[in-house]
């Protein structure tokens, strides 16, 4: 028997009448990720653990829509004695000593973590092909990558091991992977979810959010972990609110904008046409669509080189071999540990990034690049504002491409960048920004169209995103399974 | 425009990171890192925008904490991730030798 193909009500009801239990669950969502163990879309999986979770939860009541199911956590989410590597080798003996806030909150509502996903080392990339685990593969076709780099997180709930994953998007590493995978993720408002227990690796742009296989239980994961959480400085302070309320909601009148660059040729034309046939569709059933300019649109690439990096470089120096991860052994001196331990702990990619990110923060680079990079940072965040007193959402595509192939060359520095041309400025200005799929290629690879808000308007992203949900009403499970509700 | 950095730039940044690079990766690096930084030079491209800066998208007026005793970490656990301790302290290798210092 199949649970975890069933909608979160219905496993909800059985957990209720006791006709299943927690356990029943676990061992299945073990089943399948055995199964798909090719995938590599976990670093470490928590299986002892989460069977004795499982155990204890017998003895509980069940009291929320979320009790007893199984998540799966980015491994660059502290979680209290279970190893968290952020995919790299200079953490890859790290086992931390609490848990993240998100953490404490899947905890508070009875989830069971069932172990660790894959990604680019650091969240460093766009592929999770820079992970020191090898690369997660793409359910929907193995020579695939899965995206990045919350890849592991997309990879595993695509192939419906799990219902549930939290990723970390700093310039697009959940919505990205989402599409390439076929999946809903939303990377929240910056502030929404704490970022205590999140290894920093730009802080003020990186977020946690839900990934999951459709858009009501997307909704409800993120329910679940809002919160203002007085050890992260940037949290909201905002009321609790039910992101489920809107769903369901006719879009009719819906003021809908399109930024012509989002549409532009640097998009495949068959991802293009595919959301030229949502755009008609949402003006069929009522809303208001219209192709507008967003002045700096074209620059956030740059912008996120030059912030992303310096904030990495600066984030990334506490790993130094001293007070947690791998250290060189027999170091000469400190300075030969420091040095040392880099050399052998972190990958290609993070190291490239660190040394630009150092660079541009150093001596008078700090304001040729970094200061002019947040005067346009804040300009474009204004302009992104003026969209919204216009109009309720923004959309376009996620991704210029589907997912390439795994074999693909890894030599340019800046395709990884260029990957996330259209996920980008969202980060910048910290508005909420989410994946829906919307159709496949020819070569039958998920496209997936992002849905951009207001700061702090998820609920109405929601709304939009379930609509077009229902009319679409894909088949999502790339090995065939059951269709979900 | 140049179309690498000299190995002394690329040691330099480098040293800035504190990472050590051998000699094949300097000349990977000579090559990458000019082309990361070709792409960040478009930043001077870009005109016309105000002199305000925004370094963090969302801030709340600083509250403080409650004056209150939480829970605190162990020193136990907090050394176990340490590579090298020993009793209560971290060890690192010798920063002052003998004769050196004031």
């Amino acid at each position: 028997m199949k649970y975890l193909d069933k909608s979160i009500k219905e496993i909800n009801e059985l957990l209720k009448n006791k006709t299943i239990k927690p356990i029943d669950l676990v061992e299945e969502a073990f089943e399948k990720i055995e199964k798909n163990k090719d995938l590599n879309a976990y670093i470490t999986l928590n299986k002892e653990q989460a069977l004795k979770d499982a155990k204890e939860l017998e003895n509980i009541e069940v009291d929320n829509i979320l009790f007893g199911l199984p998540i799966a956590v980015k491994d660059n989410i502290v979680t209290k004695d279970l190893l968290t590597t952020c995919a790299s080798h200079i953490l890859d003996n790290f086992t931390p000593i609490y848990d993240a806030t998100v953490v404490e909150k899947l905890k508070e509502h009875h989830m069971i973590i069932i172990g660790k996903t894959n990604m680019d080392e650091f969240a460093m990339g766009s592929s999770s092909r820079t992970s020191y685990f090898g690369a997660p593969k793409n359910p929907w076709n193995k020579e695939k990558i899965a995206g990045g780099s919350s890849g592991g997180s997309a990879t595993t709930i695509a192939a419906h091991d799990v219902l549930f994953a939290l990723g970390s998007d700093t310039g697009g590493s959940i919505r990205q992977p989402a599409s390439y995978c076929g999946i809903v993720g939303m990377k929240p408002t910056y502030g929404r979810v704490s970022r205590y227990g999140l290894v920093a690796f730009a802080s003020s742009l990186d977020q946690i959010g839900p990934m999951t296989r459709n858009v009501y239980e997307n909704a409800i994961l993120l329910n679940a972990i809002v919160a203002s959480d007085e050890k992260d400085l940037t949290s909201a302070r905002k009321e609790k609110e039910d992101f489920t309320r809107l769903i369901g909601e006719q879009i009719r009148g819906m003021k809908i904008a399109v930024p012509n660059y989002f549409m532009s040729d640097i998009v495949d034309i068959n991802i293009r046409e595919k959301i030229e046939e949502i755009i008609k569709l949402l003006e069929q059933k009522g809303a208001v669509v219209d192709y507008i300019d967003v002045k700096y649109l074209e620059n956030a690439v740059t912008l996120y080189q030059i912030i992303a990096m310096g904030e990495a470089s600066s984030n990334l120096a506490r790993f130094d071999g001293i007070r947690y991860g791998h250290a060189k052994e027999n170091p000469e001196s400190i300075t030969d540990l420091y040095y040392g331990t880099r050399q052998e702990g972190f990958g290609q990619e993070v190291k490239r990034r660190i040394m630009v990110g150092s660079y541009l923060l150093s001596g008078e680079n700090a304001k040729t690049y970094y200061n002019k990079a947040l005067s346009i940072r804040d300009d474009m965040k204004k302009a992104l504002e003026k969209v919204f007193e216009k109009y309720d959402l923004i959309i376009g595509p996620t991704t210029t491409t589907t997912a390439y192939n795994l074999t693909d060359s890894m030599d340019d520095p800046r395709k990884s960048f260029m990957d996330d041309v259209l996920v980008i400025p969202v980060n910048m200005a910290g508005l909420p920004g989410l994946n829906i799929p919307v159709g496949f290629s020819k070569d039958k690879m998920p496209i997936g169209m992002q849905i951009i808000g207001n700061a702090f308007e998820e609920a109405k992203m929601y709304k939009l995103a379930s609509f077009i949900e229902k009319e679409l009403n894909l088949d999502l499970n790339p090995f065939g399974g059951e269709k979900n509700d | 425009m140049k179309d690498k950095l000299s190995k002394e730039e690329v040691m330099h940044v480098a040293e800035l990171a504190k990472i050590k690079i051998s000699e094949e990766e300097v000349e990977k690096y000579q090559v990458e890192l000019k082309q990361l930084l070709n792409d960040v030079e478009k930043i001077n491209d870009v005109k016309g925008y105000d002199e305000d800066i925004l370094i963090a998208p969302w801030t709340d007026k600083t509250s403080l904490r409650k004056d209150e005793r939480g829970i605190m970490l162990q020193p136990k656990e907090v050394l176990e991730n340490a590579p090298r301790h020993s009793g209560n302290y971290i060890e690192v290798p010798v920063v002052i030798s003998e004769g050196e210092g004031a």
